[in-house]
């Protein structure tokens, strides 16, 4: 049972990957900006993180259906709700979870206060990662079976999905290299206790009408799931308490990996901003407790064919199968890249509060109080990339309250309204995010939501001596 | 003043997020309702017979039998979702003699539980085609779920004799149709 279970949530892990974090970024009244561009316009003489409660954050998407499509206690029966939901989505329609929890995190600024020495930030968090694309043909094949779908191959490729933890140590370091430009980047460790991909797959099941045999019938597979850390949990005899055991190698007793983070600020006049980030792009070397599972070949079924010459030895159609398509476990080493993101960002600032002076202040001391700008994020997935793009609007309400409001189109929806908001009273800085605010009228009917949330503590860098 | 707008505007923030939003009813135990009914279509077996091949060493053979592994109907899986199967076959025969085919299901101790004759009739210059469908369920279905091999027995009709140089074939073309639901 333990391991149905098992099985069902690493296939729930392989639904779904969208971690667009549009509210976060840019949003430089928040240091865990720092983490959607190491080259974030971030000033601080030191600040560190309320542990485990400096920067969460949950996304859940679901570009084909929603909750309320399978689940609505509606009186409508549930088989007819899932047909329902199989034959409106597409193979193109994505399910994605991606929880991050930061365990630790800080900066300090190098150099005193005169100094333009550049700033470190560095911490550690946890990351859970799920995308699955819907496997439309083999639900098809699995609710109607192939009587209706003469000469129409079900895609075997349809199934690709990928689930991963990975806990990640960082230490990021940006400087402003000139009045115009901050640039930065972050060195990653990542270890990854778990992983589960299938993405790679190809093969269809077809059957025509025949000529010899009533049909012509042919499975041609090519699929392949590669896992790392969890033989353990799934090999026969295994007694032990999974979730014990589990948390006993979460931080550090994975799969290392190495990555990076790049990015950028770019003030092309006072009121005008240009940034870019590249972020995660980096790997993960599967090399400890790795299985991969294989099921390749091709097979004609044509039936039982027998011989009246009374020469041969009676044949078995099932061993026949399990023999051109075996179920292989093979222990090869393999390699996982991370979902590499790119944002990108113009802003446009006005509304002056010190009446147009000269000020060499930006990021969250920008004498600016409004500005509006828009933003792109693509990153990569296992088909093809996923991309948003943002309109949004800043406004500083009052000092130490700083709002930003999203709208943003992607994959999961066209009216996606989010709104963040930040706080700094005194050194404690807390921030609230959240998006597809309109979604909220229904929860159930949501296609995505994401929420993130932290606590910070903040010591201002400041142009006054100590 | 400024600070009473501040908590006013967190108040409205936190109405906007937690108190306006809600949720229609959602029942997840509706997944103990999910029940598959698929049917699935395969090949059951095939043959192509010449006239010349009821010759062995020169005699004519009056009878013709195979029988092949056919266990499929007795895992413990399929069994238990199967609710139903048809087996259609289409017989042609282009050989100037009527045959009779008895399509017969083995149990592991080599019992007959089930026989299926097909006659087909003498071919005369005209299209000579035969086709049946056998349906499976109930206390039928259960002998097929008992089955591990499936044969063949090709028995030929008294009529004209063949000889070597006889022209035509028996053809024999099956599928199997299968119904299974899973709760």
């Amino acid at each position: 049972m333990r391991k149905i279970y098992l099985i069902a949530l690493l296939c729930c892990c392989t639904l779904s990957f969208s971690q667009n974090k549009q509210l976060l970024y840019n949003f430089t009244a928040v240091p865990q900006s720092l983490m959607t561009n190491p080259g974030a316009d971030v000033t601080y003489k030191y600040y560190f993180g309320v542990p485990m409660l400096s920067g969460v954050s949950l996304q859940v998407g679901s570009t084909g259906f929603s909750a309320y499509d399978l689940f609505a206690n509606n009186g409508v029966d549930f088989n007819t709700k899932l047909r329902n939901v199989v034959y409106n989505t597409s193979r193109n329609d994505l399910v994605t979870f991606n929880e991050q929890i930061e365990i630790l995190s800080g900066g300090f600024k190098l150099g005193d206060w005169m100094e333009n020495k550049g700033y470190v930030s560095f911490g550690l968090y946890q990351e859970f990662d799920f995308i699955s694309y819907v496997p439309k043909d083999i639900a098809i094949l699995a609710l109607d079976g192939n009587q209706n779908y003469i000469g129409r191959p079900f895609n075997l490729g349809d199934l690709s999905l990928k689930a991963e933890m990975v806990s990640v140590v960082h230490v990021g370091y940006h400087k402003n290299v000139s009045d115009k430009l901050i640039l930065g980047a972050r060195a990653k460790i990542y270890s990854s206790p778990f992983n589960a991909t299938s993405t790679k797959n190809a093969g269809y099941i077809l059957t025509t009408p025949g000529t010899t045999t009533f049909y012509d019938q042919v499975i041609y597979s090519d699929m392949q799931l590669n896992t790392s850390g969890i033989s353990q949990y799934i090999a026969e005899g295994y007694e032990g308490d999974a979730a014990t055991d589990f948390r006993k190698k979460a931080l550090f007793g994975g799969d290392l990996g190495l990555g990076f983070d790049l990015g950028f600020t770019y003030y092309p006049t006072k009121n005008k901003q240009l940034t870019a980030s590249l972020v995660d792009v980096g790997f993960v070397s599967h090399s400890k407790d790795f299985e991969s599972f294989t099921y390749k070949g091709v097979y004609k079924y044509e039936g039982i064919n027998p011989d009246f010459t009374g020469s041969n030895e009676p044949k078995n159609i099932y061993e026949d199968f399990k023999n051109a398509i075996p179920l292989d476990t093979l222990y090869n080493k393999y390699t996982t890249w991370r979902p590499m993101k790119f944002n990108t960002s113009y802003q446009y600032s006005f509304n002056d509060d010190r009446g147009g002076e000269d000020c060499s202040c930006s990021g969250a001391d920008s004498s600016y109080k409004s500005a509006v700008g828009a933003q792109l994020f693509i990153m990569t997935a296992p088909r093809s990339p996923l991309m948003a793009l943002t309109g949004y609007v800043r406004h500083r309400l009052l000092k130490g309250l700083d709002l930003k409001a999203t709208y943003t189109l992607d994959s999961y929806s066209y009216k996606n309204i989010g709104l963040g908001m930040a706080v700094n009273a005194g050194k404690f800085n807390m921030y609230v995010l959240a998006d597809n605010l309109l979604e909220y009228r229904d929860l159930s009917k949501a296609n995505s939501l994401s929420f993130q949330f932290g606590f910070n503590f903040i010591f201002k860098d400041s142009n006054d001596p100590p | 003043m400024k600070y009473h707008r501040f908590i006013a505007f967190i108040g409205i923030f936190a109405l906007i997020i937690f108190n306006a939003s809600c949720s229609s009813d959602l029942d997840f135990n509706q997944v103990n309702d999910a029940k598959l009914e698929p049917t699935y279509i395969a090949n059951l077996s095939y043959f192509d017979i010449q006239a010349k091949d009821f010759f062995v060493n020169g005699q004519e053979q009056d009878i013709a039998f195979d029988a092949q592994n056919f266990d499929v109907f007795r895992d413990k899986y399929f069994k238990n979702y199967l609710k139903k199967a048809e087996f259609f076959f289409e017989i042609e025969n282009t050989i100037a003699r009527s045959f009779s085919i008895d399509i017969i299901l083995f149990d592991q101790n080599d019992q007959v539980l089930y026989v299926k004759r097909l006659v087909i009739p003498a071919y005369n210059g005209t299209k000579n085609v035969v086709t049946t469908t056998d349906i499976f369920e109930n206390a039928k279905l259960d002998l097929l779920k008992q089955t591990t091999r499936l044969g063949f027995g090709i028995v030929k009709n008294p009529g004209t004799p063949l000889t070597v140089n006889s022209p035509g074939n028996l053809k024999l073309r099956s599928s199997a149709t299968v119904y299974l639901v899973l709760q």
